[in-house]
């Protein structure tokens, strides 16, 4: 018995290096990892990896590179090197400043995005009906129909010294003359990013609010609590991934906006990626590669930190309940 | 401790459409009481209107001779079993059966030593610390119970609370209601449509009917003296047929079908001309000689059901009926086409109001 248990053993090592034969193998107990139902997600994947290669990582990684070359400001040329010019040049012209500022502004834009889009998907999700559902997310996405610019611009009109807001301030005498700082100011840009970054808020929330059965609300009611409290206790830790998707999402879209700050902000606002701009004006490369490393080096962190302490992964994940 | 519910006549529209309609129903302190019904025919908002999740559009909801209306969810003497559970996905098991007692402000050892006991009384010793996620179907069911019960509510309420379980896993969780109501001495409520759940736990039960109560009554009852035909198919009296008249005679009423004629017992109330003629498969019996058989039907079939078969008897007019014998007795085997001769035991047959009527006053 032992004997003849030892002879299938040493046929079946044999039988497992007979790789061409996938019959063999699979009675071997070997698992079929080249088969063509398990090579076809590869094969499915190729072309946006493909792109997302090219596009993406290459391009990343130019810029990472670049950003280690000098610049002679006399010929504006740029030759390879491996110098912290570029990075220094950051802390010199308190270019500094401007990053962080940008950083706060989107911050402080994403933390008022995620405040605004929390009671948005509670409704969307636990108080609407399925058609008063769908016209609420199609009226979410509206701002996707227009162009930054054209959008940015339309604030002006609202907030504007003879815009609809002043004169209705007027009108209802609440102010005698036009509130001057209603446009380019801090505020107009945040009301700016706001409204052209909100649905990137809402749509992740709303993802995280459909995990959420409805009875869990009901159910901590019934065990006496109050409906803020079922928010804090139960609401705010199951959706917590949803939050900190969606003040990524408009963290990431309000560092890298121009328009909104260069049509509503006021003379001296500036922001990163019109920073960026400037300095590539006089060609200086390594600079604005820098600056961009240096931003990018924040977000990328966010993402990490944000997918390990919140699990960003499994607002997308098969439902277990 | 336990709560006496008074509900005078609830209505609960949507729009046009009464989900609940002129509900009255006193149910005791202490009762196991039980709404069943078919999805759809109120009994669950009935429960919502008793926990609080919901208003009444007319009418009154009093606990122990107070009017609750206005009172919120949270501020009620009622906890809940939900359909799906609710349990928290993001809480241990502890801290699940915990949830309630430190909105009350317990804390510490007081809270543990609670909670301890819950986990006793559902017989989930030492499970406080696991996650949700790893307790198996029927150990989430004794969370949830633990859950409501650690609360010590006056009212206990149990919505369908056994669909998802497999069948042996039912049958314990049953007897464990059982167990608990005893031992805990609530108002428990539980809505259902599964019969055999209501008929094995309730005190008294009320089968419901597009938003109305068609019987509110002691579980036998249902079986001895349904309200309506709808009550009676509901309870698993499924033989409803259709008499051509209905005779008066010296020792009672008699149903003509299908050319012959059956003993009827006296019913309830009036009836109209819809009436049906009930036959309770239980009180049936196929006789050894054609001779004082009360019906002679023809045989149209067999199903085998394990322990028993049924017997598809069918009168001369195309209705039929069905006779539940012993699997291993000679009629079980009986052919297409045989006559069979068949007695009645007292009460077997009995009219009904028909389908969707009020109950019978």
């Amino acid at each position: 018995m032992v004997a003849e248990a030892a002879q299938r053993l040493s046929a079946n090592a044999e039988i497992r290096d007979l790789s061409s034969k996938p019959a063999a193998r699979l009675a071997a107990g070997t698992v079929n990892r080249t088969s063509p139902m398990n090579r076809r997600p590869f094969a499915l994947l190729a072309p946006p990896l493909l792109a997302i290669l090219l596009l993406g990582a290459v391009p990343l990684v130019l810029v990472l590179v670049w950003s280690f070359w000098t610049w002679d400001p006399a010929t504006y040329w740029i030759k390879p090197d491996m110098s912290l010019a570029g990075y220094s040049a950051i802390l010199d012209a308190g270019r500094w400043t401007v990053i962080v500022s940008t950083l706060l502004k989107a911050a402080g834009t994403a933390t008022l995005c995620v405040f605004l889009a929390f009671p948005i998907a509670y409704v969307v999700q636990f108080l609407s009906g399925p058609r008063l559902q769908a016209l609420l997310l199609a009226l979410i996405t509206i701002p996707f129909f227009t162009s930054y610019l054209i959008r940015s611009f339309s604030w002006r009109l609202v907030l504007g010294r003879t815009g609809i807001v002043n004169t209705m301030l007027q009108h209802i005498g609440l102010t005698q003359a036009p509130v001057d700082w209603l446009l380019f100011s801090n505020f107009a840009v945040v009301v700016g990013l706001v409204a052209s970054y909100l649905p990137f808020a809402v749509f992740p929330l709303v993802l995280a609010f459909r995990r959420v059965p409805p009875d869990l609300i009901a159910a901590a009611q019934d065990l006496g609590a109050g409906f803020w409290r079922a928010v804090a206790t139960i609401l705010l830790p199951l959706t917590f991934s949803g939050i900190f998707a969606g003040f990524l999402f408009v963290f990431v879209m309000t560092a890298g906006s121009s328009t909104e700050v260069q049509m509503l902000g006021g003379a001296g606002a500036s922001i990163v990626s019109v920073m960026i701009n400037d300095v590539m004006r006089v060609a200086n490369y390594p600079l604005a590669f820098a600056i961009s490393t240096v931003v990018l080096a924040v977000i990328f962190t966010l993402v990490l930190v944000g997918n390990v302490t919140f699990k960003l992964s499994s607002l997308f994940a098969e439902e277990d309940r | 401790m336990a709560i006496a519910i008074d509900i005078q006549s609830v209505t609960r529209a949507y729009g046009p459409i009464k989900a609940l309609d002129g509900i009255d129903l006193a149910i005791k302190a202490g009762e196991f009481f039980t709404l069943l019904g078919s999805s759809g025919c109120g009994k669950s908002t009935l429960l919502k209107l008793i926990g609080g999740f919901d208003r009444p559009t007319k009418g009154r909801i009093l606990f122990e001779g107070r009017d609750v209306i206005d009172v919120p969810a949270n501020k009620r003497p009622v906890n809940t079993v939900f359909q799906n559970l609710a349990l928290f996905p993001h809480m241990t098991v502890a801290e699940n059966i915990g949830y309630g007692l430190k909105l009350r402000g317990l804390s510490g050892a007081a809270l543990k030593a609670k909670v301890e006991d819950a986990l006793d009384l559902v017989e989930l010793p030492g499970f406080g610390p696991r996650g949700i996620a790893m307790m198996s179907g029927g150990q989430r069911q004794r969370v949830a119970l633990a859950r409501a019960l650690v609360m010590e509510p006056g009212i206990l309420l149990l919505d369908e609370p056994l669909t998802g379980l497999d069948e042996r896993l039912r049958q314990q969780m049953r007897d464990e209601f059982g167990r608990l109501h005893r031992r805990t001495g609530a108002t428990f409520i539980l809505v259902t449509h599964n019969q055999d759940e209501a008929l094995s736990l309730s005190d008294r039960m009320a089968i419901m009917h597009q938003g109305r109560i068609e019987q509110l009554d002691v579980p036998a009852q249902f079986f001895a003296r349904p309200a309506n035909s709808f009550v009676a198919g509901f309870v698993g009296i499924d033989t409803l047929l259709k008499p051509e008249r209905i005779e008066q005679h010296s020792d009672g009423l008699r149903a003509v079908i299908g050319g012959q004629s059956l003993r009827l017992r006296s019913p309830m109330g009036s009836l109209g001309d819809d009436s049906l003629v009930a036959i309770r498969p239980d009180r049936l019996r196929i006789s050894e000689s054609l001779d004082g058989a009360d019906l002679v039907l023809t045989v149209v079939g067999t199903t085998f059901r394990g322990l028993q078969t049924d017997v598809h008897l069918a009168f001369a007019d195309g209705q039929s009926l069905v006779a539940v014998v012993s699997s291993d007795s000679p009629s079980a085997t009986l052919a297409h086409g045989a006559r069979v001769p068949l007695s009645l035991l007292p009460d077997a047959a009995m009219l009904l109001s028909g389908l969707g009527m009020p109950p019978a006053a």
